[in-house]
């Protein structure tokens, strides 16, 4: 009996020890791969709107090593030369990340996308400037589906590797022999495993034949229905055209999404954040608090070049007399209030991705994830937006699928049925970017109105009037 | 176990205590073996200078650790491959070397992993060569562009080498034997199993990373093309890139007053695309072959403190002050707006701004070549660092320079395009279509090097084309210009400028 004391003081003590193990290696652990620092204090709202985590990195965020050095091990999976910036995203002259783009440490320094990678826009006035960028302004030059090929690509190819990958990071940077393990043996064979299972779940969107995003535009609906849902894939398409979500006061209490499909701006904003990897816990709906606050004061830009303003003023009446009834809020005002698509007449496919179906199982998700917001339903149409910065949203309609308002006052047959988006220097005779010089063709990107969704008919309205009452009616709307 | 239990007994005492000391002596071998090997391959020293003037020019940026060449393979290869030079060793790609010295001014030598190895830093495109007549002994000159060294010659050599059959371990170490400074046995061994192979394969990959810069014309001595080897850098796809953007030659910049020019916020290179002294120099020494990880940051910032004070030399031949002084005043109504009170004072409303390309009107080759897309991209260099990159910007023309040491500075314009000051004074039209750059041997009359001599003591001369692609002489000209002036106003405005 004596004799059993020692050898259970002995096991207490080994014990103890490997509880301090343990507890030493999960501490190491958790510091290198989950604790979350705070990301630097930012100058303003729009740096913060700009380039501020919506904590999407722990969920979707790539280590920001790998990101960095992709571009230059596989850089014939982007369309061009220039890393990133050929694939139209918006980036700004000293900063190390392009907007939209957070870098935040979560246990490693990751890459994650905001609000802004959709939600900026970059124009300039002449080739030979330097693009002026506007938070919350539509983004017309990203091609977000050529980067979500571009990333999964590179997981598919033999070279993404630990050893391929750690070459090149060795170029750029010394890490730490902890961190070159965690990097070889874990970081960069869960982000491959995670690329390719993102890989999967974008099938939909790879099918051959399909129609393509092209800049400045996603299929939101299918990637909300296939992301919230686990409804089938189907023969549904619906590439939109980015939106601007400046100037949100004005249109709460309306029907957002083209279509309407959500009621409630706080709705929008947490679905969008959620599809793009955010966490739902109390940092990301004070981020939500933030966002919506903030973009509801946000003004849009004013018109950068002159504008007649005689010729503006002759055009304010013909705006009252035939734009005012659906774009302007009021109570008789069809403002963010859906337009049946009979009525409308604008290409289908887009309202057509979305069902009521899908509508009651994404909510059911959402409400599964504890977050209470006014759910998502069907319509019938598409919603006349208000015109506020409207300078800066072309190409125009839902689709995208015209170039410029002065092919928006024109019947469809006469609108361009071929022209480039993508390329960012504007055209203010026609109002909107140019979209078929050369340098247009050599940047840009190709949209064909014949192609399904792209469909360029419909919105017929203003196209009977006289050639100078469009010229009037269009310097009238440069300076909303 | 009965059988080793007798095999054991059968050793006698004292036998086993001889094998217990082979033993221990035996594991003390080796581990001071292993303690020497350990020393040797971390080992990464640089050879220190006292003197600041001989660090710019022999010290290390630090680029050896990641681009360096073995000493013994460099000293060895143009013996070895003498058809890849255009005549005999390093002084036929126009390396200066000074008395005593084995390695070029521009080269340093630093200890990495046990091996000797080089590599370039600031001072192989900083320093010149002046000779007042063909037959006197050259005086080199440090921060001033270089006008003899053929780099891209240099870059082509290494690469046709790495090519060659005969760039095998074998022929090689059969060569460095006859190197002074040899390789030791365990050097050899690594030579033979590994590092010949290693150092090719490095060549090239950045032969096919730095091949498009290659479809160029050739850039001659005292130029490179800047900023496409950034884009070499990125791996940017090339072949997709604009048309517009693929040349970028420049005429070797000097590096004089970098303090005055800080303090005054001269932008820099020559379209001014930055404005942060501490970026430039950085941004520079990737040119030395350095990355990130491997800059020698305390190196680069005693060069950097070094330049900062560094004065231009005085003009060594005769001035007629005369005419010199008739010049003065042309100088100040023509020029000084633009370049500076004179040599020493840079003040002046438009210094070290932006002339936009409409109006400067010169080869726009090289402002093309630097884009937006490349500007965006270098801020994420040196990311994770202090001190990554923030202040590249994309310009629309080329920035007014200071004139500090002109005299010293031919050929002009940015692409080197314009041999002589008195030639820049005439209108494109009338400026050489044709001439040789390469030369050390002074033109007194003109102010710049001879430019009309293709050969001399069997080293060829570089013909620069003014014709081709890159290379225009165009711009820079009309009455605001100076190139309406009288032959006499120009002379004195010539005569003038040799004071700075």
């Amino acid at each position: 009996m004596k004799d059993d004391k020692p050898p259970t003081g002995r096991w207490k003590k080994i014990l103890l020890i490997f509880l301090v193990l343990f507890a030493g290696v999960g501490f190491v652990g958790w510091y290198k791969l989950f604790r979350e620092e705070n990301e630097p204090a930012f100058a303003n709202g729009t740096e913060r709107f700009k380039y501020g985590s919506i904590t999407a990195e722990n969920n979707s965020g790539l280590p920001y090593w790998v990101w960095l050095v992709l571009p230059r091990i596989f850089p014939e999976y982007l369309p061009g030369s220039g890393g990133y910036r050929s694939l139209g995203i918006v980036w700004e002259e000293g900063h190390e990340m392009p907007v939209g783009f957070t870098k935040k440490v979560v246990g490693f320094p990751r890459v994650a996308n905001n609000c802004a990678v959709c939600h900026a826009a970059s124009y300039r006035t002449k080739p030979d400037e330097i693009p002026t960028v506007i938070a919350a302004g539509p983004n017309h030059t990203s091609n977000i589906q050529a980067m979500l090929r571009f990333l999964t690509r590179c997981a598919q190819d033999p070279r993404f590797n630990s050893k391929d990958i750690m070459a090149e990071i060795n170029q750029v940077t010394k890490l730490s022999w902890l961190d070159k393990i965690l990097y070889k043996y874990l970081i960069i064979p869960r982000t491959r495993k995670a690329l390719l299972k993102r890989n999967q779940q974008l099938a939909w969107m790879n099918r051959p034949n399909w129609p393509e995003w092209g800049p400045g535009r996603d299929d939101p609906m299918n990637l909300t229905k296939y992301f919230l849902t686990s409804l089938p894939i189907d023969d549904s398409t619906g590439q939109a055209d980015m939106p601007s979500i400046w100037n949100l006061k004005i249109r709460e209490g309306t029907e957002l999404n083209w279509d309407g499909a959500t009621p409630a701006v706080r709705s929008v904003l947490i679905d969008s954040g959620l599809g793009l990897g955010s966490e739902h816990n109390a940092k990301f709906l004070a981020q939500i608090d933030w966002l919506e606050a903030f973009l509801k004061d946000l003004s849009p830009p004013k018109y950068p070049l002159p504008v007649d303003e005689k010729l503006a003023a002759k055009g304010k009446p013909i705006y009252d007399a035939t734009c005012a009834s659906c774009h302007e809020a009021g109570p008789n005002g069809q403002m963010g209030k859906v337009v049946d698509i009979s009525k409308i007449g604008t290409d289908r496919n887009r309202l057509d991705t979305w069902t009521q179906q899908a509508a009651d199982l994404a909510n059911s998700t959402v409400e599964k994830l504890g977050i209470r917001r006014i759910g998502l339903q069907k319509t019938s149409g598409y919603v006349p937006p208000p015109m506020d910065g409207i300078w800066l949203r072309a190409p125009y309609l839902h689709n995208g699928s015209v170039p410029n308002m002065h092919d928006l006052l024109e019947p469809a047959e006469r609108r361009t049925k071929i022209f480039y988006r993508g390329y960012d220097v504007y055209d203010p005779v026609n109002m909107g970017f140019d979209s078929k010089s050369e340098e247009a063709k050599l940047i840009g990107w190709r949209l064909d109105t014949s192609e399904r969704g792209n469909g360029n008919q419909g919105h017929i309205y203003g196209t009977n009037l006289p050639v100078g009452e469009k010229a009037a009616l269009i310097e009238y709307l440069k300076t909303r | 176990m009965r059988e080793t239990g007798i095999a054991r007994s059968s050793i006698q005492p004292q036998h086993k205590r001889w094998l217990w000391l082979i033993a221990k002596i035996a594991v003390a071998l080796v581990v001071v073996f292993a303690v020497y090997l350990f020393f040797r391959l971390t080992r990464d020293q640089t050879v220190v200078y006292r003197d600041d003037g001989d660090h710019f020019k022999y010290g290390s940026t630090g680029g050896e650790r990641a681009s360096g060449i073995p000493y013994s393979i460099f000293k060895a290869m143009p013996t070895l491959f003498p058809e890849y030079l255009p005549g005999k060793g390093y002084q036929s790609l126009g390396f200066l070397y000074e008395e005593g010295k084995d390695l070029p001014i521009g080269m340093s030598r630093r200890n990495f992993r046990g091996v000797d190895v080089v590599f370039f830093n600031c001072a192989i495109c900083h320093v010149g060569s002046v000779r007042e007549t063909p037959h006197s002994k050259p005086r080199y000159i440090v921060g001033m562009p270089s006008n003899t060294v053929n780099l891209r010659g240099y870059y082509e050599f290494l690469f046709n080498c790495a090519q060659n059959q005969k760039f095998t371990p074998d022929r090689l170490l059969l060569e460095t034997n006859h190197v002074a400074v040899g390789e030791d046995f365990l050097n050899r061994m690594i030579f033979r199993y590994y590092a010949v192979y290693l150092i090719r394969e490095r060549l090239l990959m950045l032969r096919q990373r730095l091949g498009f810069i290659l479809d160029e014309p050739e850039f001659g001595p005292g130029r490179i093309d800047t900023f496409s080897p950034a884009k070499a850098y990125f791996n940017f796809r090339m072949d997709k890139a604009p048309d517009t953007e693929k040349f970028g030659v420049v005429d070797l910049p000097s590096i004089w007053y970098q303090g005055q020019r800080a303090d005054r916020r001269i932008l820099l290179h020559w379209d001014g695309n930055n404005i942060s002294l501490d970026e430039r120099n950085l941004s520079a020494a990737f040119g030395t072959g350095v990355t990130p990880p491997t800059l020698d940051r305390a190196s680069l910032t005693r060069t950097a403190e070094y330049l900062k004070k560094l004065s231009a030399p005085p003009y060594p031949f005769k001035i007629d002050q005369q005419r010199a002084a008739n010049g003065a005043p042309i100088y100040k109504e023509y020029c000084a707006d633009c370049h500076g009170a004179s040599g020493r004072d840079f003040s002046g409303a438009l210094v070290g701004h932006v002339t936009p390309i409409e109006q400067i009107g010169t080869d726009r080759n090289r402002l093309d070549n630097y884009t937006f897309d490349l500007a965006v991209n270098q801020s994420t260099m040196y990311s994770g660092y202090a001190w990554r990159f923030s202040h590249f910007r994309k310009t629309f023309g080329y920035v007014n320079m200071p004139l500090d040491g002109v005299w010293a500075r031919a050929p002009f314009l940015h692409n080197g395009s314009v041999p002589t000051l008195r030639a820049l004074l005439e209108p494109s039209t009338k400026r050489p279509a044709v001439f040789y750059r390469g030369d050390d041997v002074y033109d007194q009359a003109n102010v710049g090097f001879e430019s009309n001599v293709a050969e001399r003591d069997g080293h060829k001369f570089f013909k620069l084309d003014t014709t081709l692609r890159a290379n225009g002489n165009w711009g820079h000209e009309g009455e605001a210009y100076g190139t309406k002036l009288t032959p006499d106003e120009k002379d004195a405005l010539v005569e003038y400028l040799k004071t700075f």
